[in-house]
């Protein structure tokens, strides 16, 4: 994969979920939004310290992520709120 | 109080004038409550119909995507011994924070203020146990309400399918409640859970109380909501951790057919080839059996005339109700064809991809996906489809939702396009075999009703109901195979309900038209049809349509299908069969061919894709929507969207 290449500059950064490719897992760093916005979302499962990872794009174009054995399709306006940080990243 | 005791619970007795439970209201708080009330609770799709169906025998409808029901419905469930307890299925909840109106009456159960019902004695939480971790999220709050719970890991069958394991006695402890691991479809693990209802039921109901409110974190509390979440969420990995939980690994199946039912090509293709099919499929499949049924009405009819004397029971029952319900019932089978279907995508878990699909045009039009669920929906009622608005969360795009489902093309306007369809339309091969003229018109007054419910939504949004385009989130649940007889009782629930319409308004309809062209008696007999009372009353309403090309028949029809739209059928049936009785079984279609030309048959088409004729349309958008505003803005609204295109479809062709 094109993991090793692109650690090296972007491992423990903070980027949106909508810069994240495929197949990457990311780990949910903060909700960019006001508390009545973030709830409905942090009751889906998507909590700050979730490794969440987009398994699929929508035909157009939104994500589907897999967050704790669940997909979930969001829009790619509600993904550029999410920041988050590569899990590979973490480990290291 | 003898409620309390064991042992103590009696059959249902008649309301005493024991001044009993306090915290209920209507006529459940004059007698003291003898069965306990459990309610089950848990996360949408997890499996609370399916398991409330099991335990009372009753037929709640479920699916196989999240926020199929939207309002507590009650059932009861017997224990054996004379032991019973009332159990009461719910909207599913992903959390407390009832931000949508299907939401609130979960919580209003929980906190023991819906109206007319007690506060529970017990509940049944029950979550998905392929997505444990997160669906323990709610045992928490859950527990706090303070009353006996049971926690029941359903979806057991799956868990293991796909590698996870559980151990339900070590989670239970860890977590301070009892679990059991279930399979709600096939009843396996039932006993367990009822096991817990016999316990409750011997306890009998609780002492009267103030019920906890509950929410999702703790009131008061200086951390931010997204750490109590987050603290929590990892307090809960911790316990399953110790429990010896192992998750479920990603299903196989769902990944290769989201590959296929979301690919960037494909996708979009099949769910057109999908409606292609279901339409074409309406009339190849469901064209011998409405054969056969014609054939019926039509044989028992001759049958029963040539044994009665001629009399004028022997026209009530030949002319009038003979050719009025019958040529509605003659569509049983079509109707029939588009619930299997129906079935199919909803059983199977390709409605939620159909949301993801249509989201993005759903966002230029300003609304929610999630409202795309309500409006499919609508292809079989409107009714059911403005109650499931409810799981939309933003209240504009509610209204939005609401106002613009009864465009969806209902299975009451089906008899109506059919008809015409096929009198007016001969069959032509269009796609090779795939697709026919006939399948494609009724494709096209499909594409209408859509295209003007988006048409609508794009204005309301930008005027009476102006807003922010709000977010989509929705669980894609995995796919599952529809059971057979899942799908069978839903075409027996279909044909129920069909007959039982056809049985009350449409008879009754038929019936009165009929009686109003037997007067006034000529020579003691009917008079013509021409001269009858329904004619000069159908010659009233006929200078208002002239323009659109119909005449008084079809007027008559129009203002009886107000009750709903099949009526028009059933009218068109009556009067047929009283103006044509000495030719037999009645030609509904010929009749037709002589009476409208093609323009003014297109025009009547028109005229019900937009048109909102149905009472219980109407009395449900005024009780979702709580006064008559919107109900009276919508009826006019789409009267006039009917009137103008018919009027337009009348002068072009
Ligand atoms: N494999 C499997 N499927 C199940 C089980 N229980 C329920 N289902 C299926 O899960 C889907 C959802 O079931 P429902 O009973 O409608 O779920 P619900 O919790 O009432 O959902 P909402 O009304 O939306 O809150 C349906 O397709 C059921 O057939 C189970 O134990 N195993
Ligand atoms: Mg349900």
């Amino acid at each position: 994969m094109h993991d090793t290449r692109t650690n090296t500059n972007r491992a423990g950064r903070e980027l949106r979920l909508a810069q994240i490719g495929l197949h990457e897992e990311v780990e949910l760093v903060r909700i960019d939004l006001p508390d009545e916005q973030a709830e409905p979302l942090l009751e889906r499962g998507l909590l700050p310290g979730c490794r969440l990872c987009p398994v699929r794009l929508s035909p157009a174009g939104d994500p589907v992520v897999m967050v704790d054995g669940t997909l979930l399709a969001l829009r790619r306006e509600t993904a550029d709120c999410l920041c988050v940080r590569l899990a590979r990243g973490l480990a290291d | 109080m003898s409620a309390s005791g064991p042992r103590s619970v009696r059959r249902p007795a008649a309301p005493g004038s024991e001044a009993g439970s306090t915290a209920t209201l209507g006529e459940r708080s004059q007698a003291p409550p003898t069965r306990p009330l459990v309610a089950l609770v848990g996360p949408p799709n997890a499996g609370k119909s399916t398991l409330f169906n099991q335990l009372t025998g009753l037929r709640q409808k479920i699916a196989n995507y999240p926020g199929v029901t939207v309002e507590k419905k009650l059932g009861v469930v017997d224990l054996g011994d004379g032991l019973e307890v009332e159990l009461v299925d719910l909207p599913g909840v992903n959390g407390f924070s009832a931000r949508t109106a299907d939401e609130r009456i979960t919580r209003d159960v929980l906190e023991g203020r819906a109206p007319g019902l007690r506060a529970p004695d017990a509940l049944v939480l029950i979550v998905d146990s392929t997505r444990l971790e997160p669906h323990l999220m709610l045992v928490e709050p859950t527990l706090a309400l303070g009353v006996p719970t049971l926690l029941a890991l359903n979806m057991a069958d799956e868990l293991h399918a796909r590698g996870g394991a559980v151990d339900p006695s070590a989670l239970g402890e860890a977590l301070g409640v009892t679990a059991v691991e279930t399979n709600a479809r096939t009843g396996q693990g039932l006993d367990q859970v009822r096991r817990f209802l016999r316990a409750v039921a011997e306890r009998g109901p609780l002492p009267e109380r103030a019920c906890p409110a509950v929410s999702n974190v703790a009131k008061g509390t200086p951390l931010p909501m997204a750490d109590q979440f987050a603290r929590r969420r990892r307090h809960i990995a911790e316990l399953t951790r110790r429990a010896g939980f192992r998750a479920a690994g990603p299903s196989a199946l769902t990944r290769r057919l989201d590959a296929l039912f979301l690919h960037r090509v494909w996708g979009p293709l099949i769910f057109l080839v999908v409606g292609v099919v279901v339409f074409q499929a309406m009339f190849t499949w469901a064209t011998p059996f409405m054969d056969g049924v014609e054939a019926v009405i039509a044989g028992s009819g001759e049958w029963l005339a040539a044994r009665l004397p001629e009399s004028w029971f022997r026209s009530l029952l030949i002319d009038g109700v003979w050719s009025g319900v019958g040529s509605v019932l003659v569509f049983l089978p079509q109707i029939l064809v588009l619930f299997l279907f129906l079935g199919i995508l909803e059983d199977s878990g390709y409605m939620a991809r159909a949301a993801v699909i249509a989201d993005r045009l759903m966002y230029r039009v300003g609304l929610q996906g999630r409202a795309f669920l309500p409006l499919l929906s609508a292809y079989a009622c409107a009714v059911p489809a403005v109650l499931a608005a409810r799981t939309v969360e933003d209240e504009r795009d509610r209204l939005a939702t609401i106002f613009v489902a009864p465009f969806m093309t209902c299975s009451a306007r089906l008899p109506v396009y059919a008809l015409l369809i096929a009198a007016f339309i001969p069959e032509r091969p269009l796609l090779g075999p795939f697709m026919g003229t006939r399948a494609a018109t009724l494709l096209g007054l499909y594409a209408l009703g859509v295209l003007a419910a988006v048409g609508s939504a794009f204005l309301l949004k930008r005027t009476l109901l102006r807003g922010e385009p709000s977010s989509f989130l929705m669980e894609l649940p995995p796919y599952r195979v529809p059971s057979l007889r899942s799908l069978g009782l839903r075409l027996v629930d279909r044909t129920r309900v069909f007959l039982r319409r056809a049985g009350r308004i449409i008879l009754l309809v038929a019936v009165v038209l009929w009686g109003l062209t037997q007067v006034p008696r000529v020579d003691g007999g009917a008079p013509p049809i021409d001269e009858s009372a329904l004619a000069a009353a159908g010659h009233v309403i006929e200078p208002a349509i002239r323009p659109l090309g119909f005449d008084w028949r079809i007027g008559v029809g129009l203002v009886s299908s107000l009750a709903a739209r099949e009526v028009i059928v059933a009218t068109l049936g009556t009067i047929y069969g009283v103006e044509d009785a000495d030719e037999g079984s009645i030609q509904l279609q010929a009749a037709l061919q002589r009476d409208l030309d093609l323009g003014s048959a297109v025009a009547l088409l028109v005229f019900f894709v937009f048109a909102l004729q149905c009472m219980s349309t109407v009395a449900v958008v005024r009780r979702e929507t709580g006064g008559w505003k919107w109900p009276l803005i919508q009826w006019s609204y789409m009267l006039a969207l009917a009137y103008g295109g018919a009027f337009l479809a009348n002068w072009l062709i």
